[in-house]
């Protein structure tokens, strides 16, 4: 009997702490809003972002076309000079040569 | 008539050389001056003299057409082919790079002259063929190079 009133007790006294835990966690909830400062829901992230590889990428200034039109000629010249060469001596090795050509580094 | 054996002519005996380079006139051309359009009709062939000839393709850059240099011809080298096979069209732009003197040719009159004289024009024809051909073999030697390119951006 001892045991059973004993347990009861025991569950009398969890049930309120549980209350008052609840009551108190509940309390600060709804006095929360009015103690925090409103927060922008609205998120503004980059188009790109998200797979990070434009926002990671730098902003490369725009080449002037006259100095774009000077690369092409220079990389055209270099390609024909690569590819003569390849054809006075026709090699895997000579065709697949590396270039020094901006356009391409 | 011309400084040297034109490309074109080469294996020729001197004497037809000036036979046939005597079917055309000599002009000089400022710089800048463009010899024919693409797409024009060609009509006429080019020996350079002096100067050199830049071969053009429009390409598009920021939307608009540029000319990008294709080839650089130099005195000697022939400009212009396009005049002898048909549909008889320009496939590229050709400008002065700089004051040139040429010989234009017109097709007919050249045309004529090798029909009358079959083993000069056996002769210029295999000149043609190896201008044509040394073209091909170097595009796609440079095409190769591009894919090449391509190919390594893909799999890098």
């Amino acid at each position: 009997m001892e045991m059973f009133l004993m347990v009861i007790c025991m569950s009398v006294f969890g049930l309120a702490v549980t209350v008052i835990a609840f009551g108190a966690a509940t309390n600060q909830q709804a006095q929360a809003p009015a103690a925090q400062p409103e927060l922008d829901t609205v998120v503004h992230v980059g188009e790109g972002r998200f797979f990070g590889d434009e926002a990671a990428r730098p902003v490369q200034p725009q080449v002037p076309v006259e100095a774009l039109l000077l690369q092409i000629d220079s990389h055209v010249r270099l390609e024909q000079a690569a590819a003569e060469s390849f054809l006075e001596y026709p090699t895997a090795a000579l065709l697949h040569s590396r270039t020094v050509s901006p356009l391409v580094h | 008539m011309t400084r040297g054996q034109p490309e074109l002519f080469r294996g020729l005996a001197q004497e037809e050389i000036d036979q046939a380079l005597a079917t055309g006139k000599r002009i000089t051309v400022a710089k800048g001056a463009q010899l024919f359009a693409l797409g024009s009709d060609a009509d006429h062939l080019y020996i350079i003299e002096r100067g050199v000839v830049r071969l053009t393709l429009p390409m598009q850059i920021r939307g608009r057409d540029e000319d990008v240099m294709v080839e650089e011809r130099t005195p000697g080298q022939t400009v212009g082919w396009s005049a002898l096979i048909p549909p008889y069209r320009f496939t590229l732009k050709a400008t002065a790079s700089m004051e040139a003197e040429l010989i234009v040719l017109p097709r007919e009159a050249l045309r004529s002259f090798l029909e009358a004289r079959p083993a000069a024009g056996h002769t210029v024809m295999l000149n043609l063929a190896a201008v044509i051909g040394q073209r091909l073999q170097l595009f796609q030697a440079m095409w190769l190079r591009e894919m090449q390119r391509m190919v390594e951006q893909r799999c890098a």
